[in-house]
């Protein structure tokens, strides 16, 4: 008999006469999120806060990345290690000609372990608890999002979703409902508080998380 | 890394709560650890007016789960295959060690880096490895403290509860040269750069699971490091070890387990991280080439027979019933001489392992109850506490075993002359007149057995006169 086959049979030979339980007993619960696209944004910003996270909003991609010269220079970051993500790329352009400092777009391993600054877009953001949420098949995002001390995430306002639910609802693929080989959710630096219950960030991942959020109707707010 | 060395086991469990109770530096650390833990969960909660309707849904759709658990692991392992994932299936922790070495060896002599997990350490999988030359390292700090000193983990979800930061400094000055220092921060660093290089190296990444998702054959887990991503994202390949039990039917369930399980755990409103991981990337894309999962029976499916002991598989090893344990809060993990301790560890250490040399952990509880009440998946601890001391006082082992269960003698016996007693009214008016007589002569503190009993409990005083015996007067 294969291990499998083992398994299931003892799993249904103890199951034998075990009915399922009645459907319907305790029915799922919906949590109500923000309504708004200003609540939604305000809520990720206050969350991601919370956690010792940072939200920069830029009307366009111009601004963004000037914002994001000026946090590569207030990191004193000298080597930036940039994913695949068109959006990422242009912004990254914009640190051509910085002195000292240099880029790499999707760039090999023992650049990315030695990059002082890691550079993503998020697919999604989830106003109530302040996470980004990262599609592997959207973009090369994994280790770029990770082995640097410092990440920087270029998110949409307009993909800043209210509630878990709905992320976990918009990373499935609508032609067979299954997510992207790895979908991450971040919220937040790298922390612990394996030592006496004391927080301390950047433990393994980055110990500094700065969000660029994009918001074309930054000037009207 | 050296094997581990001397630890309790759980058939001295009394004198391992006693050696606990006299250590000082531990309760200290306890009572602060247990207390934070605790005073964040009741905060976390508070914020969310639907929690016991969540709790409600999680224990329903777990009781759904496991009562059709061979649908659900079958829905489970062909979404995952499709998905380009390996999937094992072993019926005992032995069989799941030989998979994960066999993995191993045909790498060569891998360089291996582990993550946090329960059900890695319930089959002492880095000893098997270490027995055959290889050199797993634990990443997530708590474990990997107690990797460094030899120890096993003390607590559900965080493993270095019992060590203070000076006791961590001085591992750290012994076992990797780093600099004497006090600060948490120094030391916490200390240990991202030492496993930084074994990250850097690493060909086998080897993880737990916390949820494995039926509907789409993905994996789910949770942490707030970031070793885990390292884990499942730097070496050629990644083995998931996950119980049967993990399984959950729809990928939307994710949304109510995300939502119990961090704020019971830490009091989070979300872990730091979640990876959701179905089947290995493309060719060519980033992360592991391979992907391995593990599926371990090893007990899992003898505890499915009954409804008492089949809520024992809801557990989402949270913590929570630790942190609230005045047990727990005074002796910590260490005394119950299992990886699972607390609450939880007392019911489900004797059904992995069998009474035989388990049987007094069912007795470490006073049967508060407070377990019950934050289970973030209601199981009924107390009952299932009941119905392993039922087992021990008629000296049975549970279903699938057959260890020489070392009976309560004494209590079986004095239930037994209770039961001789109540059952014939003129038993019963000699026992009572005994009994009488006894208190007046002041017996209790005399007899060892009673006077055992006393030692942490009141004896109340037999009436003077029986009621029966005031009604026949008030009769007259």
């Amino acid at each position: 008999m294969s291990e499998r086959d083992a398994v299931l049979a003892a799993v249904r030979r103890n199951l034998a006469g075990v009915e399922p339980p009645e459907p319907g007993v305790a029915p799922e619960v919906r949590i109500p999120g923000t309504a708004t696209p200003t609540e939604r944004l305000a809520r990720f910003r206050a969350q991601l806060a919370s956690v010792g996270g940072r939200v920069e909003v830029a009307r366009d991609a111009r601004v963004a990345a000037a914002l994001l010269r000026d946090i590569v220079a207030e990191k004193g970051a000298r080597t930036v290690a940039v994913s695949d993500a068109a959006l990422a790329r242009e912004l990254a352009a914009g640190l051509d000609g910085v002195d000292g400092v240099a880029v790499a777009c999707d760039a090999e391993r023992a650049f990315l372990l030695e990059a002082d600054l890691g550079l993503s877009c998020a697919q999604w953001g989830i106003a109530e608890t302040g996470t980004l949420v990262l599609e592997s098949e959207r973009e090369r995002n994994r280790l770029v999002s990770l082995v640097p001390p410092v990440h920087v995430a270029v998110l949409q306002a307009g993909a800043i979703l209210a509630t878990l639910g709905d992320a976990l609802a918009a990373v499935r693929r609508p032609e067979h409902g299954a997510p992207s080989r790895a979908v991450t959710f971040i919220t937040g630096p790298s922390r612990t508080g394996d030592i006496e219950l004391t927080l301390v960030v950047g433990v393994h991942g980055p110990k500094e998380l700065v969000v660029i959020v994009i918001d074309p109707e930054e000037s009207e707010r | 890394m050296s094997l581990p060395t001397h630890h309790p086991t759980s058939e001295t469990f009394r004198a391992n709560a006693l050696a606990a109770l006299a250590d000082d530096t531990l309760r200290g650390a306890l009572q602060r650890a247990t207390g934070t833990l605790s005073e964040r969960r009741k905060a976390a909660i508070a914020e969310l007016p639907e929690w016991d309707a969540l709790r409600a849904r999680a224990r329903a759709v777990k009781a759904e789960v496991l009562s059709r658990l061979d649908h659900y692991l079958e829905e489970f392992v062909a979404r995952a295959q499709e998905a380009g994932a390996t999937v094992h299936w072993a019926r005992d922790g032995a069989r799941a060690c030989a998979i994960v070495a066999e993995i191993a060896a045909g790498l060569g002599r891998p360089t291996i880096v582990k993550s946090k997990s329960m059900t890695t350490e319930e089959i002492h999988l880095n000893e098997h490895l270490e027995r055959g030359g290889l050199e797993p390292v634990e990443t997530d700090l708590g474990e990997w403290i107690i990797q460094l000193a030899g120890e096993m983990p003390s607590h559900i979800t965080a493993p270095a509860i019992h060590k203070t930061r000076g006791q961590i400094a001085r591992l750290f000055v012994e076992k990797i040269g780093s600099e004497p220092t006090d600060d948490v921060q120094e030391l916490t660093l200390a240990a991202r750069k030492a496993l930084r290089r074994h990250f850097a190296a690493a060909d086998l990444g080897i993880s737990g699971v916390n949820f494995a998702v039926a509907e789409t054959g993905s994996i789910l887990i949770l942490e707030n490091e970031g070793n885990i991503r390292l884990t499942t994202s730097l070496p050629r390949v990644h083995v998931a070890v996950m119980g049967i039990e993990k399984v959950i039917p729809r990928f939307s369930d994710l949304e109510l387990f995300l939502r119990l399980l961090p704020r019971s755990g830490t009091g989070q409103h979300l872990s730091g991280y979640q990876s959701i991981l179905t089947g290995p990337p493309p060719a060519g894309g980033e992360g592991p080439a391979e992907m391995h999962i593990v599926l371990l029976d090893n007990g899992r499916s003898a505890m499915l027979r009954e409804e008492v002991t089949r809520q024992s598989l809801a557990c989402i090893r949270c913590g929570a019933c630790l942190n609230f344990c005045p047990v727990y809060q005074q002796i910590g993990g260490h005394a119950y001489g299992s990886v699972y301790p607390g609450p939880i560890g007392a019911v489900i250490t004797p059904q992995l392992n069998g009474l035989e040399k388990t049987a007094q952990l069912p007795f470490a509880s006073s049967l508060c109850g407070a377990c019950r009440d934050v289970c973030p998946v209601e199981i009924d601890i107390p009952r299932l506490l009941l119905h392993l001391r039922a087992l021990v006082s008629e000296g049975r082992d549970l279903p699938g075993f057959d260890g020489t269960v070392p009976r309560k003698r004494g209590e079986a016996l004095a239930f037994r002359l209770w039961a001789w007693a109540m059952t014939s009214p003129r038993r019963y008016r000699a026992a009572a007149a005994l009994a009488r007589l006894g208190t007046k002569l002041g017996l209790s503190r005399l007899a060892p057995p009673v006077a055992a009993w006393r030692a942490a409990r009141e004896l109340r005083p037999f009436a003077s006169r029986s009621f029966r015996d005031q009604w026949r007067e008030l009769e007259r």
